[in-house]
C-alpha cells in the first residue's frame, strides 16, 4: 500500500494504481478521452496530464497509466495542468469540431472558441486509438488500424476497404468516445433478432422462460470463442461467475447407472432444400417452429403475428407434410402435425384477422377430441385445400397480387389449379430422427432403423424396451408421436425400470456365446466383431473372453472363430449340423 | 419323376424367420422344397454350416437375415454380407456353381418377398439340377473334407 | 601482412563514395601496377575522415601527405611524381581559406589537429572490410581485458566511474543504465545498438560503422559481458547501404575469428549479433519505437513508465544504447575511467549527471568554411569548433546563430558563441547535445524561416500518436508558415509560445518533447525577427519571399545594364516591363515573388526590401 496526496487528499492504495483509479475514488475528476477502463491505457489524448511532485522534482505524467509506487503529491488542476488541458481541447476542437464530448469540455472549462481553423465540421474522430485497440487487443479481429502518419493519420481498415476479418461485433462502436463510429449494415451482414427470431446478444437468457433462469453464453455470437479475444464479461462480473476454461471445454462426468431411458427426442427437418418452397430465400417463409416461437408471449414479438417489416400479415397459409409424406425425404406420417397447424389456424384466427389458408394431403384427426377441434376450426371459416402445396413464389413472378407470396397447389377436391396469393408461408416441416441417433445408437448398443428413430425390442410386445437389457424408449426418438402418446411411453419406461429394479435381480437369456479358453487360440478377431462390447481380452492368459450379461448371442463370434472354440449356447455348432443333416437324411 | 431339388434355409431370427411365419400365417404358397434352420442372426451363418448341407445332399443353400440397418444386433447381416460372396467364390474354386448359394435380405413384414424369393431360387436350382457329389459321409474332422467335395463337384467352369 | 613502402589511404566513405572515389581507388591500383610499383604501394579503401567537403580525399602513409578533390585525370601525374620521384603534387594539396600556400600533413591541418579522436580512433587508417587491420591496431583487446580479467559487475563500475553518458541524445549515464539492466529480472536479455541515425546532417553513427565497424561490435560484446545478454541487435536504417554491407561484413569475420558466437576467447562467454533493417521513420530512433519495429510492429514509442531496461524488447531487459556510445566504450577499458574523467567538464565521482566527460562527435554543417566531421573534448566552446576547426564564416559574412542537436536542438546566438559544450550548459540555453548536429547560420538566413524548416521535418515525422506532437506541432507549423507570408497577427508570437509549452509538457516522447526547441529558441534569442515579421512584414534575411518587395534601380537598370531586359523575358507572371536603353519596371500587382529578377540580372540593378 501506498499513501499518496491528490489534490491536498489523502489516500491510501495498494501498489501499481493508476493515479486515475486513485483519484476517482476520491471523487476527483480526470478527464480523459482515451482511458477505458476494460482496455490497457493507450496514453495518448493527454489531456490526463497531471503533475507529479516527488520531493523537490515536479513533473507532468498520465494520471492513466501512471502507476503509484511511493508517496507522492499530485495536482489535478494546478494552473499549469489547466493551461495543458485548455490548449489540448483547443486542439481537439478544431480537430473534431462535431464531437460533442469536446464541446461539453470546452464548455466546462470555459472556452468559448479555438484559435485554430477547424476541420471539416462533421469530423468526430479524435485518433482516441480505443477503437483500434478494441478490435486488435479485444477482439482480435485485426480489422482496424492506423494508416499515415502525422497530422494525416486516420483510422480504418486495411486499404479501406470492408475487412474480411471484421466480426461484425460492434465494440468499436462501443468503445468509441465520440460516436464518430456507428453501425449500419451496408451489406446486409447483421443479423437481426427479429428475423432469425432469437436473441444475438453473446450473453443473453436464451429465452424468458428458461429453466434455469441464468444467462448463457452464446458460442455464435461470443467474440471470445470466434477470436479468443475480448474476456471482457469476466472482466466486469465481480462475483467471478464467468469462466472461458470451463466454458472452452466439455466437462465429461461419470454416472453409474443400472438403467437407461432414451427420450432423445427428434429435430426439425431443414425445409432449405426444398428449393420450391423457397425457405431462407423468400421473406416471410417460416418453419412451424419459427412460427410456434413468434407466437409464444416471451417471444421476441411479444407473441404477436407480423411480418419482417413489423406489420400484421393480411393472409397465411399453412402447408402440411413439408418432408414428411414424401418419397424424397421421410416416407412417414409425422403424425403431430395435422393437431398443431389447426391450433396454428386458430391462434391466427384469434390473433390477427388474417384468412388462412390450410393445404393437406389427408386430415389425421385421430386422438380424442381431435375431430371436434377440426369441425371448430372449419366453423371458424379457415379455407380448408385438399392438396399439397407445390410451390411458394413471390408474388410479382407469376401476378400482382395482394399478398407478397403466391401458394401454388391443385386443389383436389374441385380438380383445379390454383394460385393463391397470401403475406406470410408457414412450413410444416417433418419431424426426423437427430442427426447423431445412429452414434447415440451404437454407444448404447441399440439399433435404428432405416428411418433413423430408435428401435424397440417388439413392435407390439415389448415397445419400451431394447434389445439392450437395461435401456428403454420414451417419446419421438422410438417414432413420431404427440406429447399424449410420448407421456404414456415414458411412464411405461419407468415403469419397465421400476420393474427391474423391483426384481432385485436381473434375469438373462440362456442364450450366449462361450469362449473354451483351452481352444482360444487369442487371436482377438472376435473382439472387434463384437457388436455389445461383450468380449475383452485377458492380457494375462492371453485368451478372450465373454461377458454373458453383455452377449447378446447373435452369434456372429461363433461363426468367426478360426479355433471354433465359441460356442453360441442353443444355437451350437453341432446343433444346427444335426438340424441341417437331419432335414438332409 | 421330375427333379424335386433340397434347399437348406438359414434365417435370421428377428426378421426372415418371422417373415416366413407370416408368409405361413397369411397362408401364401411357396415350394416345400426349402426346409429352414433358424439362427439368430445372419451373422452367426458359418460357412461350415453351407459346405455341411451341400455335402449332405442339398442342391442350394438360402441365406436370408434383416435389410441392412436393421440388423436386430446392430451390424451382424454386414458381417454376413461379407462371408456370403467369399463363400460363392470358394464353391465356385471347388467346381460347385455359386448360384447354389444366395444370400437375401427378408424384413419381418416382408412374408410376400419371402415367397417371392422360395420360389425363385428352387426354380432356378430345378434348373441347375441337382449337385451330383459322390456319396459320402462328410466328416468334419477329415483334412481333406473339402477337396472330396471338389472332386465330386459340379463341372462348371473356373475361371 | 605484407609490409608495404607506401600506403595509399583513399577515403571511402559515403560522401567520398558518391564522389567516384572508388573508381579513383581501381586508377590508381591499375596505374601503380602500370609503373610496377604493385608491391611497393598498397592501396587501401578506409572509412570516412569526417572532411567530406573536400572529398574525395586521399592520405599518403606513412609521411601524412593530404591531398583532397583528387580526380580520375591527376592519377597518372600524382604516381609518377610522388611515388616515382618523390615529390608531393602541391596542386592536390589542400589551401586553408584565405590562406596562399598549400599545407601538405593532415597532422598540420587546423580541421584535423585540434580534433581528439576517442570514437573515430581509427578513422582514415584501416580498411573497415578486413578485420585483421582492426585488430592490427587493437580492436577485440578491451574485450579480451574484460573477458578475462574483470567481472562483470567490475566492468560496470568502471564504466560509472568513468562518468561516460549516451551519446544518442538523451545523455542517460551509461554505467547506470547497464547497472540497472544487469539487475532487471528477465531472460534472456537484449543488447541493442541504435544506429537509425535519423537528424538530417548527421552521419557520425555511419561513419564509424563505415570507418570502424569492429569498434561498435567490441563495445556491444563487452555491454553484454557486463549485463549478462547473449542477444544482439543492431538497429540500422535501409537509407544506409555502404555501412550496412560493412556491418554485415563485420559480422561475419567476427564470427569466423570466433569473437561472436559460443565460447568466446574460450572463456564460455556466448553472444551473437543480428542486423535489424530500420525503413527510415525518424521516430524509430526513439527507443521505444525502436523496439517496437525491431518486433515487427509500427514503429511507435509505448506510453508506459516502465523503462526499456526493465522492460524492453519482447517486454525483457534491454540495454540500448548509440554507435557512438559502443564504439567509446572499449577504449575507456583499455585506458581507465582516470584518462576519460580527465577530458570533459564538471565531476562525476559523486554524482553521474554532474558532468560531460571525454569527447563528442559533431558533424559541422551550415555557413562554416570547413565542413565535416569532428570529434572534440566536451567543453570546448563552440567558438573554437565554429572559427578554429570550421575555419569561420565563408565570404566574409557575419555569425547569426548555431543551432546544436538536430532538428530538434535550439538555435544559439552570437553571444553564447563562448558557451562550453556539454550536456547541461547546451540544455540550460534551450538547446541540446542531441546526436550532436551543428548547423552554422549567418546573416543571410532568416530565424522565422529556419524554425519553420526544422519544424516542417520533426512535423512531417511525428508518427502521431499521441495529440500534442500531431496536433499541436501542425498548429505551430501552421502559425509559423502564416507568419512567413506576411499573415502573421499579434497575438501569434504568444500563441507559439503557448503551443510549444504544451507540446513539450505533454507530448508522450521525447520527439514530441524537443520539436518546439528551434521555435522557442529562436522566440527567445530572436524574437525582434518575429516582430519584424509580424508588424513590419518584412523578412531582414530577405529569405521569406512573400515578404520581399522587388524593385529596380532605374539609373543602374540603364546605366549599367543598357535595359538588357533579361529580368523581362524570365519573369513568369510577365510583371516587368521596359525596353532596351529604358529603366525596366516591376509592377507590384502582378510579382508573385518568385525572385527570378532578382538572380538573373548581372547588374545588381533589381533591389529586394
Amino acid at each position: 500500500m501506498v499513501k499518496v496526496t491528490i489534490d491536498g487528499l489523502e489516500i491510501e492504495v495498494e501498489e501499481e494504481t493508476t493515479i486515475l483509479k486513485a483519484a476517482r475514488q476520491l471523487g476527483i475528476t480526470i478527464p480523459a478521452l482515451c482511458y477505458n477502463e476494460l482496455i490497457e491505457p493507450y496514453a495518448v489524448c493527454r489531456l490526463c496530464v497531471v503533475e507529479l511532485q516527488r520531493g523537490q522534482r515536479t513533473r507532468l505524467v498520465t494520471a492513466c497509466n501512471y502507476p503509484l509506487r511511493e508517496s507522492v503529491v499530485i495536482r489535478t488542476n494546478s494552473e499549469r495542468v489547466q493551461r495543458l488541458r485548455r490548449m489540448n481541447i483547443e486542439l481537439l476542437m478544431a480537430r473534431a469540431p462535431g464531437a460533442k464530448i469536446i464541446q461539453d469540455l470546452a464548455a466546462e472549462m470555459g472556452i468559448e472558441r479555438t484559435r485554430f481553423p477547424l476541420e471539416d465540421s462533421d469530423e468526430k474522430c479524435i485518433l482516441c486509438g480505443l477503437c483500434v485497440q478494441a478490435c486488435s487487443d479485444v477482439v482480435q479481429a485485426y480489422a482496424l488500424g492506423f494508416s499515415e502518419r502525422g497530422s494525416k493519420r486516420v483510422i480504418g481498415p486495411p486499404y479501406d476497404t470492408t475487412p474480411e476479418t471484421c466480426i461484425l461485433c460492434g465494440a468499436c462502436a462501443y468503445f468509441c468516445p465520440t460516436g464518430h463510429i456507428k453501425m449500419t449494415d451496408t451489406d446486409g451482414r447483421i443479423l437481426h433478432s427479429e428475423l432469425t427470431l432469437g436473441p444475438n446478444a453473446a450473453i443473453t437468457l436464451p429465452f424468458r422462460q428458461a429453466i434455469p433462469n441464468v444467462p448463457r453464453v452464446n458460442p455464435d455470437y461470443c467474440i471470445h470463442m470466434k477470436t479468443g479475444g475480448c474476456e471482457l464479461c469476466v472482466k466486469v462480473c465481480q462475483k467471478e461467475a464467468i469462466n472461458f476454461t470451463e466454458l472452452a471445454q466439455d466437462s465429461f462426468e461419470e454416472f453409474e447407472v443400472g438403467a437407461v431411458i432414451m427420450a432423445t427426442g427428434f429435430q426439425d427437418f431443414d425445409p432449405t432444400p426444398m428449393k420450391l418452397y423457397g425457405y431462407g430465400v423468400l421473406p416471410n417463409v417460416l418453419t412451424s417452429d419459427e412460427f410456434e416461437r413468434m407466437n409464444n408471449a416471451a417471444s421476441p414479438t411479444g407473441g404477436r403475428i407480423v411480418m419482417e417489416n413489423g406489420e400484421e400479415p393480411r393472409s397465411i397459409a399453412i402447408l402440411h407434410c413439408i418432408g414428411s409424406r414424401d418419397e424424397h425425404y421421410h416416407k412417414y406420417c409425422s403424425r403431430v402435425c395435422c393437431m398443431y397447424e389447426l391450433n396454428f389456424a386458430h391462434l391466427v384466427n384469434v390473433k390477427t384477422s388474417a384468412e388462412v389458408y390450410q393445404l393437406y394431403i389427408d386430415m389425421r384427426s385421430f386422438g380424442k377430441g381431435y375431430e371436434e377441434f377440426y369441425q371448430r376450426i372449419l366453423d371458424e371459416g379457415v379455407n380448408v385445400i385438399r392438396g399439397k402445396g407445390a410451390e411458394v413464389v413471390p408474388a410479382y413472378q407469376k401476378r400482382r397480387g395482394e399478398g407478397g407470396l403466391l401458394v401454388c397447389c391443385e386443389d383436389t377436391l374441385i380438380g383445379k389449379y390454383r394460385e393463391i396469393p397470401v403475406d406470410m408461408v408457414v412450413l410444416c416441416t417433418a419431424l426426423e430422427a437427430r442427426a447423431d441417433a445412429a452414434e447415440i445408437g451404437r454407444k448404447f448398443n441399440i439399433s435404428t432403423g432405416a428411418d433413423g428413430w430408435f428401435i424397440e425390442a417388439h413392435p407390439k410386445l415389448a415397445p419400451v424396451s431394447t434389445t439392450t437389457e437395461g435401456i428403454f424408449l420414451a417419446g419421438v426418438c422410438q417414432g413420431a408421436k404427440d406429447i399424449p402418446d410420448s407421456v404414456a411411453q415414458g411412464a411405461a419406461a419407468a415403469a419397465q425400470v421400476m420393474k427391474m429394479f423391483c426384481q432385485g435381480e436381473l434375469l438373462m437369456d440362456g442364450a450366449y456365446a462361450e469362449i473354451v479358453e483351452d481352444i482360444c487360440s487369442g487371436c482377438r478377431i472376435c473382439n472387434g466383431l463384437c457388436p455389445y462390447n461383450a468380449i475383452t481380452y485377458d492380457i494375462e492368459k492371453k485368451v478372450s473372453a465373454v461377458n454373458p450379461a453383455m452377449c447378446k448371442a447373435c452369434g456372429t463370434c461363433v461363426a468367426a472363430c478360426p479355433s471354433g472354440a465359441i460356442t453360441g449356447r442353443h444355437f451350437t455348432d453341432e446343433q444346427i449340423y444335426a438340424q441341417i443333416e437331419g432335414i438332409l437324411a | 419323376m421330375s427333379f424335386e431339388p433340397k434347399i437348406i434355409g438359414i434365417l435370421c431370427n428377428w426378421c426372415s424367420y418371422t417373415g416366413a411365419d407370416l408368409a405361413g400365417t397369411a397362408r401364401m404358397k411357396y415350394p416345400a422344397n426349402m426346409r429352414s434352420v433358424r439362427v439368430m442372426c445372419s451373422g452367426r451363418v458359418d460357412p461350415g454350416f453351407i459346405f455341411d448341407a451341400l455335402a449332405h445332399g442339398a442342391d442350394g443353400v438360402l441365406i436370408c437375415g434383416c435389410h441392412p440397418g436393421d440388423c436386430h444386433y446392430v451390424e451382424g447381416n454386414y458381417k454376413c454380407m461379407r462371408r456370403i460372396p467369399l463363400t460363392q467364390r470358394l464353391l465356385q474354386d471347388m467346381g460347385i456353381d455359386p448360384r447354389r448359394l444366395r444370400l437375401e435380405w427378408v424384413s419381418a413384414s416382408e412374408g410376400g418377398r419371402f415367397q417371392k424369393i422360395v420360389t425363385e431360387f428352387t426354380e432356378e436350382i430345378r434348373a441347375l439340377g441337382p449337385l451330383k457329389l459322390r456319396d459320402m459321409k462328410f466328416d468334419m474332422n477329415r483334412p481333406d473334407r473339402y477337396s472330396l467335395m471338389a472332386e465330386a463337384g459340379d463341372t462348371v467352369h473356373t475361371y | 601482412m605484407k609490409p608495404y613502402r607506401i600506403n595509399l589511404m583513399v577515403c571511402a566513405g559515403t560522401g567520398c563514395v558518391a564522389n567516384h572515389s572508388f573508381e579513383i581507388k581501381k586508377a590508381l591500383e591499375d596505374e601503380v601496377k602500370k609503373r610496377g610499383l604493385e608491391n611497393e604501394v598498397q592501396v587501401v579503401a578506409t572509412g570516412c575522415n569526417g572532411f567530406c567537403a573536400e572529398g574525395p580525399l586521399m592520405v599518403v602513409q606513412p609521411e601524412g601527405i593530404f591531398y583532397h578533390q583528387v580526380t580520375i585525370k591527376d592519377i597518372p601525374h600524382l604516381v609518377e611524381e610522388h611515388f616515382l620521384k618523390g615529390r608531393p603534387v602541391q596542386k592536390l594539396m589542400y589551401v586553408p581559406p584565405d590562406a596562399k600556400a598549400p599545407i601538405p600533413k593532415m597532422s598540420d591541418i587546423s580541421f584535423f589537429n585540434r580534433q581528439m579522436l576517442i570514437a573515430l580512433r581509427n578513422r582514415g587508417l584501416i580498411d573497415p572490410e578486413k578485420i585483421d587491420e582492426a585488430i592490427g591496431r587493437g580492436a577485440y583487446s578491451a574485450l579480451a581485458k574484460v573477458l578475462t580479467a574483470m567481472t562483470p559487475p567490475e566492468v560496470v563500475s568502471l564504466i560509472k566511474a568513468s562518468g561516460l553518458r549516451g551519446r544518442g541524445g538523451g545523455g542517460f549515464p551509461t554505467g547506470i543504465k547497464w547497472e540497472t539492466c544487469r539487475k532487471a529480472h528477465g531472460e534472456p536479455k537484449y543488447i541493442i545498438c541504435n544506429a537509425d541515425e535519423g537528424d538530417p546532417g548527421a552521419f557520425m553513427d555511419r561513419s564509424i560503422i563505415e570507418g570502424d565497424p569492429h569498434s561498435v561490435l567490441e563495445g556491444m560484446l563487452i555491454g553484454a559481458y557486463a549485463i549478462g545478454s547473449h542477444h544482439g541487435y543492431i538497429y540500422i536504417r535501409q537509407e544506409y547501404p555502404l555501412a550496412r554491407e560493412r556491418l554485415t561484413i563485420a559480422v561475419q569475420q567476427a564470427r569466423e575469428y570466433g569473437l561472436l558466437g559460443d565460447n568466446i576467447f574460450g572463456t564460455g562467454f556466448q553472444f551473437d549479433i543480428k542486423v535489424a533493417r530500420g525503413a527510415g521513420a525518424f521516430v524509430c530512433g526513439e527507443s521505444t519505437a525502436l523496439m517496437a519495429s525491431i518486433e515487427g510492429r509500427v514503429g511507435e514509442p509505448r506510453a508506459k513508465y516502465i523503462h526499456t531496461v526493465e522492460h524492453g524488447l519482447w517486454n525483457l531487459p534491454t540495454c540500448l544504447n548509440n554507435v557512438e556510445t559502443w564504439a567509446t566504450v572499449p577504449e575507456i577499458i583499455l585506458k581507465g575511467a582516470e584518462w576519460f574523467t580527465s577530458i570533459g567538464t564538471g565531476d562525476v565521482s559523486k554524482n553521474p549527471w554532474g558532468g560531460s566527460k571525454g569527447t563528442k562527435v559533431f558533424s559541422l554543417t551550415g555557413k562554416v568554411k570547413n565542413t565535416g566531421l569532428v570529434e572534440v573534448p566536451m567543453g570546448i566552446t563552440l567558438r573554437e569548433i565554429i572559427y578554429d576547426i570550421g575555419g569561420g564564416i565563408p565570404k566574409g559574412k557575419q555569425f547569426k546563430s548555431v543551432q546544436t542537436g538536430g532538428p530538434s536542438g535550439g538555435f544559439l546566438p552570437a553571444s553564447l558563441l563562448d558557451l562550453q559544450v556539454d550536456y547541461e550548459q547546451l540544455t540550460e540555453a534551450g538547446s541540446m547535445m542531441g546526436s550532436g548536429g551543428m548547423v552554422v547560420m549567418d546573416e543571410d538566413n532568416c530565424m522565422v524561416d529556419m524554425a519553420k524548416y526544422f519544424l516542417a521535418f520533426t512535423q512531417d515525422e511525428s508518427c502521431g500518436k499521441c495529440t500534442p506532437c500531431r496536433e499541436g506541432t501542425m498548429r505551430m507549423l501552421e502559425t509559423l508558415e502564416r507568419i512567413t507570408q506576411g499573415k502573421g497577427r499579434e497575438e501569434d508570437i504568444q500563441l507559439l509560445e503557448d503551443l510549444s509549452q504544451f507540446v513539450m509538457d505533454a507530448s508522450l516522447c521525447a520527439l514530441g518533447g524537443s520539436a518546439p526547441n528551434p521555435v522557442l529558441t529562436s522566440l527567445r534569442y530572436f524574437r525582434e525577427e518575429y516582430i519584424t515579421h509580424i508588424r513590419d512584414k518584412k523578412c531582414p534575411a530577405h529569405v521569406c519571399r512573400e515578404l520581399n518587395v522587388y524593385t529596380i534601380d532605374p539609373g543602374l537598370c540603364v546605366t549599367k545594364g543598357h535595359g538588357c531586359g533579361v529580368c523581362r523575358r524570365q519573369c513568369p507572371e510577365n510583371a516587368i516591363t521596359g525596353e532596351k536603353n529604358v529603366a525596366h519596371v516591376v509592377s507590384q500587382e502582378l510579382c508573385k515573388k518568385c525572385g527570378v529578377c532578382y538572380d538573373v540580372c548581372k547588374f545588381d540593378a533589381v533591389k529586394v526590401a
